[in-house]
């Protein structure tokens, strides 16, 4: 495996995400979740964070959500940190999660009504946002469907759509396409390629390499809970020689099974 | 506040959504409260709360019987008299054995005349020669259902007891009356030398009377107990304090879904979260009062028990009911976030409401439990509730005697709260 060097520079103006140091350990767990683990991502970019299942992808956007308070290290989110400025940081970031954060018995439009409430939206404003949302996961027609009777990609789009509904300045996805047929999947990546061109930083983690090849402007690998490699796409490929980001990965991490 | 009734309003539509869940939260305190309390009509019985039935059989049939009929004649005692034609000793003792008549008591053949011979007999010219030695007495067979508690067992006998020793002191006052009238003629005194005319009223004339008072404590006029006014707010106080688990249900499936991570990552506190549940929850809760309570003065009424008052202090009855079911939210908030699993959280949960429910006096009244338990009792929340609730109906006490208990009440919501807050806080 190869070694990384992790070292952050020193925050800048047009810096979106400034992750330093990062030890994260669960109770109970022999190792930690996130060791040592490090990243400067840039306003406006498109990063995407690769790595096995238990790498420590979901942990890492805990962290940077404010979710998860890691051991030691620090996160600052836009030049804020969560100490001081917690509300303004939620205020402007988006979250994803991995599992479907949508109430099953609320239709669409309520879920996302929900959402841009507790927001702050009221009015008029409120409801243009939920227009936008339900026409961003192409769903306007079956808004008034509670969401347990929707197809898993119907609810994976509205889940992406919900953490939008408030216009987040950054945006962290974790694994937003799992186990989603095709139509839904490349509509999920034109919508987000088209919402990055727009100006919305993205944290995108997968374990998809085709995925981050498609999406991501830069890309970092994680391993153990630690950034091992990172770089743009075809630049990591250039620098290793490696057909595909999945050689890369598998010359990076291993073959061995990654149970944890 | 506006985020509060969003959550509120959010939470409303759940409920409103899980019609199942719903009908269980309604139908769960309206079916024990009826099947409790029509339950409970034979342990009044039992203890004397209700009429008692005294089944005579007066193999007699004479003055002793009509007497004795007089003097039992009270508003707690109903008198059934078989008729010796058809009925036998054995008859009656199967009967009350049975559980048919609390009591049961069969007058000999010929009682009056032989109380009379008895009665005469102390009177006799050298009777005292024979003192010490046993006198002639006439014995009845009494009978008891076994079931009936010893206090009613007891007062029952002493009643009986009382009543027959006053027709045998009216026989042995009017035997006197006589004899002293006879002296007076016999020693040519005047009539009205001694005070012996009306012997018998002026003996018999009670000079104790003991009058019911219950002081300037505070308690207004309150209705006769009766079990409806304990058993209304009873039961309906075990079914809001179930109200906990689903509450704890509707966290525990945000905190195991993505919710949870979403509702972390919005600009609120979770507090406010929790609070709109409270509000929508409280709601179910004072929906549920509602019901049992409508139940019991209207429903109860056409099913021969008597109906539920609460007119005595509505707005006690409020406050006690908002408290509990403040408490109630705060538990099941509570319990979702200390548990795992809803497993966990209902098996947690309905153990602890039936303990607490046991230990705070909704199934056995708190002063029947031996002295540990009683000290034990004053930690469930029930018993707060529960003791207020009897304060103000069953005492008729004023609002001023029950400030300590909703005063528990407020402090548990507060700690339950802040205790999952705090676990909120915790689990990051």
């Amino acid at each position: 495996m190869k070694a990384c060097n992790t070292l952050v520079q020193p925050q800048k103006q047009d810096d979106a995400l400034v992750a330093t140091s990062l030890v994260m350990r669960y109770r109970n767990s022999a190792v930690p979740a996130l060791n040592d683990f490090s990243l400067q991502v840039g306003k406006g970019e498109f990063f995407g964070l690769l790595g096995a299942n238990g790498a420590g992808k979901t942990t890492a956007v805990s962290v940077f959500s404010g979710f998860l308070s890691p051991d030691s290290g620090s996160v600052s989110v836009m030049g804020m940190d969560f100490g001081r400025s917690v509300n303004t940081i939620r205020q402007i970031l988006g979250l994803v999660p991995q599992d479907i954060a949508l109430y099953d018995q609320l239709t669409a439009q309520e879920n996302l009504l929900f959402f841009g409430r507790l927001y702050g939206f009221s009015g008029k404003k409120l409801q243009d946002r939920v227009d936008q949302c339900l026409d961003f996961a192409r769903l306007t027609e079956q808004a008034t469907r509670r969401v347990y009777t929707y197809s898993g990609g119907m609810k994976r789009r509205l889940n992406l759509a919900t953490g939008l509904i408030h216009l987040p300045q950054i945006l962290f996805l974790d694994e937003p396409t799992v186990g989603i047929d095709t139509q839904s999947r490349h509509l999920i990546h034109k919508q987000l390629k088209d919402l990055n061109q727009k100006g919305t930083t993205i944290l995108y983690t997968t374990h998809y390499m085709e995925e981050a090849q498609e999406l991501c402007s830069r890309i970092g690998i994680i391993d153990a809970g630690k950034i091992i490699e990172q770089g743009t796409p075809d630049g990591l490929l250039a620098q290793s020689g490696c057909r595909n980001l999945e050689n890369l990965f598998l010359h990076l991490t291993g073959k061995q099974l990654r149970d944890t | 506040m506006f985020k509060i009734i969003t959550a509120a309003g959010k939470e409303l539509l759940l409920l409103k959504r899980d019609r199942a869940g719903l009908l269980v939260l309604f139908l769960m305190p309206a079916l024990l409260v009826i099947v409790i309390t029509l339950v409970q009509e034979n342990v009044m019985e039992l203890t004397g709360q209700k009429n008692t039935q005294l089944l005579l059989l007066d193999l007699d049939g004479g003055a002793l019987g009509r007497s004795l009929r007089e003097r039992l004649m009270t508003e707690h005692i109903e008198i059934v008299v078989w008729d010796k034609q058809f009925k036998k000793s054995i008859d009656v003792q199967t009967a009350v054995a049975g559980g048919e008549y609390q009591v049961g008591l069969i007058i000999p053949p010929g009682s009056s005349e032989s109380i009379r011979e008895i009665t005469e007999q102390l009177f006799q010219k050298g009777n005292q020669q024979g003192k010490g030695q046993s006198r002639a007495r006439l014995s009845m067979d009494v009978f008891y259902d076994p079931g009936i508690m010893p206090g009613l067992r007891s007062g029952l006998n002493a009643q009986l007891q009382m009543a027959l020793e006053g027709i045998a002191m009216g026989d042995k006052i009017e035997i006197l009356d006589k004899k002293l009238n006879n002296i007076i003629a016999h020693l040519g005194l005047p009539q009205d030398s001694l005070p012996v005319a009306g012997l018998s009223e002026l003996i018999g004339q009670p000079l104790f009377v003991l009058e019911e008072n219950n002081g300037d404590l505070g308690a207004t006029e309150s209705p006769p107990y009766n079990p409806v006014q304990q058993n209304v707010p009873a039961w309906a106080l075990f079914g809001m304090f179930f109200t906990g688990i689903p509450l704890a249900g509707v966290i525990l499936q945000e905190r195991k879904s993505g919710i949870w991570i979403r509702l972390a990552s919005l600009p609120i506190s979770h507090l406010i979260l929790f609070l709109g549940k409270v509000v929508t929850f409280v709601g179910v809760c004072l929906c549920q009062f509602l019901l049992v309570g409508l139940i019991g003065t209207f429903l109860f009424p056409y099913i021969g028990l008597p109906a539920f008052s609460v007119s005595l202090n509505p707005g006690a009855v409020f406050l006690i009911v908002l408290l509990s079911s403040l408490a109630s939210c705060g538990f099941g908030i509570f319990l979702g976030m200390a548990c795992s699993t809803y497993e966990q959280a209902s098996t947690l949960g309905y153990t602890a409401v039936v303990a607490s429910a046991a230990l705070g006096g909704v199934m056995v009244p708190v002063y029947a439990m031996p002295q540990v338990m009683q000290q034990v009792a004053v930690l469930s929340p029930l018993n707060w509730g529960l003791t207020a609730f009897i304060d103000i109906l069953v005492r008729g006490s004023s609002l001023s005697v029950i400030w300590d208990d909703l005063g528990r009440l407020a402090l548990f919501f507060i700690l339950t709260i802040l205790l999952a807050w705090k676990l909120v806080r915790a689990r990051r």
